[in-house]
């Protein structure tokens, strides 16, 4: 790889795109969720579910495609706990989804410890590798970024635009959307209330767990406590910034993506500003973005709030 | 006579609860392959089997108890706030600072100040988004959230930059002087006067909340915020009112931390008492004493999974498991207990 100004923006475009993959994934799925008036901040235990099951699949059969369905059901697993809590049960929406992200840490530390022990060298599993596309990764600056990736990168574009395909241009995307704003309404025109939020969360199940899996079976390779370290909440933040739009979202994400990609370069240059400034980054923005978004309420109407068909 | 009933059915879910989650407990702990009763002899003896043992449960229990005082008072207002984790790392800074740059003055008075400055800038912190939500309806959970980041970096910033420690390449503060210490309440152990200060606001606590008209409104409006705003009552003041207070009290916890455990700032003074402080708020029922008792249950169940893995292996996230569930039942059992009673 080549030094100078080219390469070093090259490689961090790269690194960007690569930190932004988990953040997308996990906010397409908060998304769905969101859009249909579910506020689950347990996105967090989601993907370290995810990342747990999809290690734990891919660790034992050898298989990245058996950790991926590993990863989507560990994902699955805690959205529709938190999907039966805040649909069937009507609990509050921001408790529930906090119970769920310490019951997830819990858990996965819990079966780590038990299944390898305290070990220093951490088991690992196999991991996706970068698949060069012919001709357009030769592109200056964004050809490595975009096209010399793994797989996973390259499903999660993909995805993004099957997202904004279902959400905006199909029936069952107008009537997520219709449940968000006007659950009674979306009821008297025949839409099923709690069937198409149970289907967004499971949707944000798939997604977040992939987000999670990525972690194991991309980026790192193995499994420890905690892996995921806060990164459900600032797929969170991805949700805001990109408001609630999938190319918005990965947009946000590539953002988050470069501030964090750009303080590891920083760190490892040894400037004299703490890194945690620009950690820092992403959550201010999200606070100023709340901020000029005063007036044009762009926040699904009945987000957080329970449906309770009986009552008038 | 339905009174009672409905008590019986409470009183039963809680049983119930309880049951499951020791349940639980027990096939975790068969599922390592440990020693029961190794295991929970461990447990227990971690809590009670002296009195150093417990005095380590209490000095655990009050920063929660602070805390979940704060969120308890906010959640009574419907003040969602879930930034106790970040309210309690800016009232630790203003304690540290107070404790370090303040000119000297008898000692007493500097404590008084220093937490004083702990509930100050907790409270800033917490008045924020009560400000945003009340005057521009911005939603506080998000916001909150944001906030308890914003916080954890500003104190990485500082114990690196203006605050750092010049004689240490470690990211922390100077040291506070040895004698600006919360007085300690049984020598030789680590329980200090933060525990008096959390006991103190919780009955201050009671009654601002139900002895007084501030308090009334408050509770009003997080019954019925339309009711209470035709009724009168500003919701909008109650609001910033109640964030302040609740801001301040995870301040005061985080002031605790500095001037009775850490003696200086540095990152990671709190694994996650800010969180926890909302199961804890939860479990007390948003009421000041329940949340005394959850504070120390919470903090006993947390010492306990720690002798648990030192002497019989079994992890201590089995905390975490049990904590989440509690809550997750706790939820459930709402819905239970309303849609029997209607």
């Amino acid at each position: 790889m080549d030094t100078g100004l080219i390469g070093i923006l090259t490689a961090l475009l790269a690194a960007s795109v690569r930190m932004a993959t988990p953040l997308t994934l996990a906010g397409l799925g908060e998304t769905f969720s969101e859009k249909s008036g579910i506020l689950n901040i347990g996105l967090e235990g989601i993907m370290l579910s995810g990342a747990f099951f999809s290690f734990i699949f891919a660790y034992y059969s050898q298989s990245i495609l058996l950790g991926l369905l590993g990863g989507c059901l560990g994902g699955v697993f805690i959205s529709m706990i938190h999907g039966y809590l805040s649909v069937r049960l009507n609990v509050d929406q921001t408790i529930a989804g906090l119970a769920l992200n310490f019951l997830a840490l819990g858990l996965t530390s819990f079966f780590f410890l038990m299944a390898f022990g305290r070990t220093t060298d951490l088991p690992e599993c196999p991991v996706v590798h970068q698949i060069a596309i012919p001709l357009l990764s030769d592109i200056p600056i964004i050809g490595p970024a975009f096209f010399n990736q793994d797989p996973f990168i390259y499903l999660t574009f993909l995805l993004v635009a099957l997202c904004y395909v279902v959400l905006h241009r199909t029936e069952w995307g107008i009537n997520i959307q219709a449940t968000g704003e006007h659950p009674r309404a979306a009821d008297a025109a025949g839409i099923s209330v709690s069937g198409t939020r149970y289907r967004a969360a499971l949707l944000n199940g798939v997604f977040g767990g992939l987000g999670g899996s990525y972690l194991t079976l991309a980026l790192l390779g193995f499994f420890m406590e905690n892996i995921t370290s806060g990164k459900g909440y600032i797929a969170l933040v991805v949700v805001i910034l990109g408001r609630r739009h999938p190319v918005g979202v990965l947009m946000a994400a590539i953002l988050v993506g470069a501030a964090e990609a750009l303080q590891f370069r920083m760190q490892t240059m040894g400037f004299g500003i703490p890194s945690q400034v620009f950690n820092m980054f992403p959550y201010v923005i999200t606070v100023l973005v709340l901020l000029f978004s005063i007036g044009k309420n762009r926040t699904p109407a009945a987000l957080g709030e329970p449906y309770i068909r009986n009552n008038r | 006579m339905r009174n009672q009933v409905k008590i019986l059915g409470e009183l039963g879910s809680m049983i119930l609860i309880a049951a499951i989650t020791a349940l639980v407990g027990t096939i975790l702990v068969l599922a390592v392959g440990a020693d029961t009763g190794k295991a929970f002899g461990a447990f227990f003896s971690g809590i009670l089997g002296s009195f150093y043992s417990f005095t380590e449960v209490l000095v655990r229990a009050t920063p929660l108890i602070l805390a979940g005082l704060g969120v308890a008072v906010a959640f009574q207002a419907r003040f969602f706030n879930i930034g106790a984790e970040g309210q309690l790392y800016m009232g630790a800074i203003g304690a540290t600072w107070a404790g370090l740059y303040l000119p000297a003055m008898p000692l007493y008075l500097h404590l008084g100040i220093a937490m004083m400055a702990g509930f100050l800038l907790g409270g800033i912190w917490a008045v924020i988004p009560g400000f945003l939500k009340s005057q521009y309806r911005i939603p506080e959970v998000i916001n909150t959230i944001m906030f308890n980041y914003i916080a954890i970096n500003i104190v990485g910033i500082l114990v690196r930059t203006v605050m750092a420690n010049k004689t240490s390449p470690l990211p922390m503060s100077p040291r506070l002087s040895d004698d600006l210490h919360l007085p300690f309440l049984a020598d030789p152990t680590r329980l200090h006067a933060g525990l008096l200060v959390a006991l103190v606001s919780a009955v201050l606590v009671y009654l601002f909340l139900y002895k007084t008209t501030w308090g009334f409104e408050l509770r009003a409006v997080g019954n019925n915020p339309r009711a209470s705003s035709c009724s009168g009552i500003s919701v909008k003041k109650t609001i910033v009112i109640s964030s302040l207070i609740s801001g301040g009290l995870a301040g005061l916890a985080g002031g605790s931390e500095i001037l009775g455990v850490h003696g200086r700032l540095m990152e990671g003074i709190s694994p996650e008492f800010g969180y926890i402080a909302i199961i804890v708020a939860l479990l007390g029922r948003n009421h000041p004493f329940g949340v005394v008792l959850a504070g120390v249950g919470i903090a006993a169940l947390q010492i306990g999974a720690t002798t648990m893995q030192r002497r019989a292996g079994v992890p201590a996230s089995i905390s975490l498991i049990i904590m989440g569930l509690l809550v997750v039942l706790i939820l459930g059992r709402q819905y239970w207990i309303k849609s029997r009673s209607t």
